[in-house]
């Protein structure tokens, strides 16, 4: 697989096994660690592009967002390995795979916006996208969002 | 502390205390050993996956291994359970956990994804070698200094912070419904 510079990805998977993640061969993959064991290892990390497996998963949203501006600091871009749809809205890029076939893939806000494909296949979308899509249905919001703060601020202001 | 000692059927347990036991290295048909294919079947895994080896999983099925091998346990504690499964799978385990519970057995999750703990865990415990908190409710605002809350909750709480009062909807179609009645 090859990735653009300067571009984050997320790429969802629902059985990112050894045969999935030996796609990602050619960089250092990071599995899941403590919050202080990643940031240690970022810290020093050698190369401008990490592969997480789950890694974001055990981390608390304030946990994540630190990894982040590590990772931005030191110019270095990653690709998120998750089954996590949340996590997605974290990325630039979304790719979406099917055990191993790969279903959709495009800019974050263009892909999530695929309700129906990312529900059947498990993921779902994540609250602030689904929440915003169902409130179109009902004429009260005219777009979709993919921070909760603007949404609530769309609703109640 | 013994989880096993908490009070409640299925329990929530947010705690950095607790580690799996490490299965590295291992083939899962020495991981699951009593009733393996049934054990197996249950998690939603085939019998082909005896014969792989545990660190080959993704980490959703290593998951699904490890409870596969737990199924007969009087107290079934899970670390971490939530990592590598779908919106989706989380759905078919809590139905499955309920019904697990409902044979007799406790579940303990100990995770950081309150997800897992919503419409499912009878309590939630936060754990340092002591109990610091219990709640019974995951829309108590206390929870929020040590996990994320889900995202339904966050959002009501917001809501509650910039003055519009929502009552605790566990389900997406009940909050819109509501947030249809305040709108119109």
């Amino acid at each position: 697989m090859e990735f653009s510079d300067n571009v984050n990805y997320v790429v969802l998977s629902n059985n990112a096994d050894k045969k999935f993640m030996s796609k990602f061969g050619m960089y250092q993959v990071i599995d899941v660690l403590s919050f202080e064991k990643l940031k240690n290892t970022l810290e020093m990390f050698p190369s401008k592009r990490v592969v997480f497996n789950e890694s974001l998963s055990v981390l608390s949203n304030k946990e994540k967002k630190e990894i982040l501006e590590l990772l931005n600091k030191q110019s270095i871009h990653y690709i998120n390995v998750t089954s996590n749809v949340e996590d997605a809205l974290f990325g630039d890029y979304v790719i979406v795979y099917d055990e191993d076939m790969k279903v959709l893939e495009g800019n974050r806000d263009v892909v999530l916006k695929n309700e129906k494909i990312l529900k059947k296949l498990g993921f779902g979308v994540p609250f602030v996208v689904d929440l915003s899509i169902q409130l179109m249905y009902y004429d009260i919001l005219d777009r979709v969002y993919f921070d909760v703060n603007n949404l609530l601020e769309a609703l109640w202001n | 502390m013994e989880l096993s000692g908490l009070e409640g059927n299925i329990i929530g347990v947010i705690s950095e205390d607790y580690k799996n036991e490490d299965y590295c290295g291992k083939v899962v048909k020495d991981i699951v050993l009593k009733k393996a294919s049934d054990a197996l079947k249950m998690v939603g895994l085939g019998e082909n996956t005896l014969e792989c080896n545990f660190d080959d999983l993704s980490h959703g099925n290593q998951n699904r291994v490890i409870l596969a091998s737990k199924l007969q346990d009087k107290c079934i504690i899970l670390n971490n359970f939530s990592i590598g499964l779908t919106n989706k799978d989380i759905d078919f385990f809590k139905k499955l956990f309920k019904r697990i519970s409902g044979y007799g057995r406790k579940i303990v999750l100990v995770d950081i994804n309150s997800n897992l703990f919503f419409n499912l865990v009878d309590k939630v415990y936060v754990l340092s070698n002591e109990i610091l908190y219990e709640t019974s409710d995951m829309f108590d605002k206390s929870l929020s200094k040590y996990i994320d809350l889900p995202k339904i909750v966050e959002f009501t709480n917001k809501s509650e912070n910039k003055g519009i009062k929502i009552n605790h909807y566990k389900e997406l179609d009940e909050l819109l419904k509501a947030i249809y009645r305040i709108k119109s």
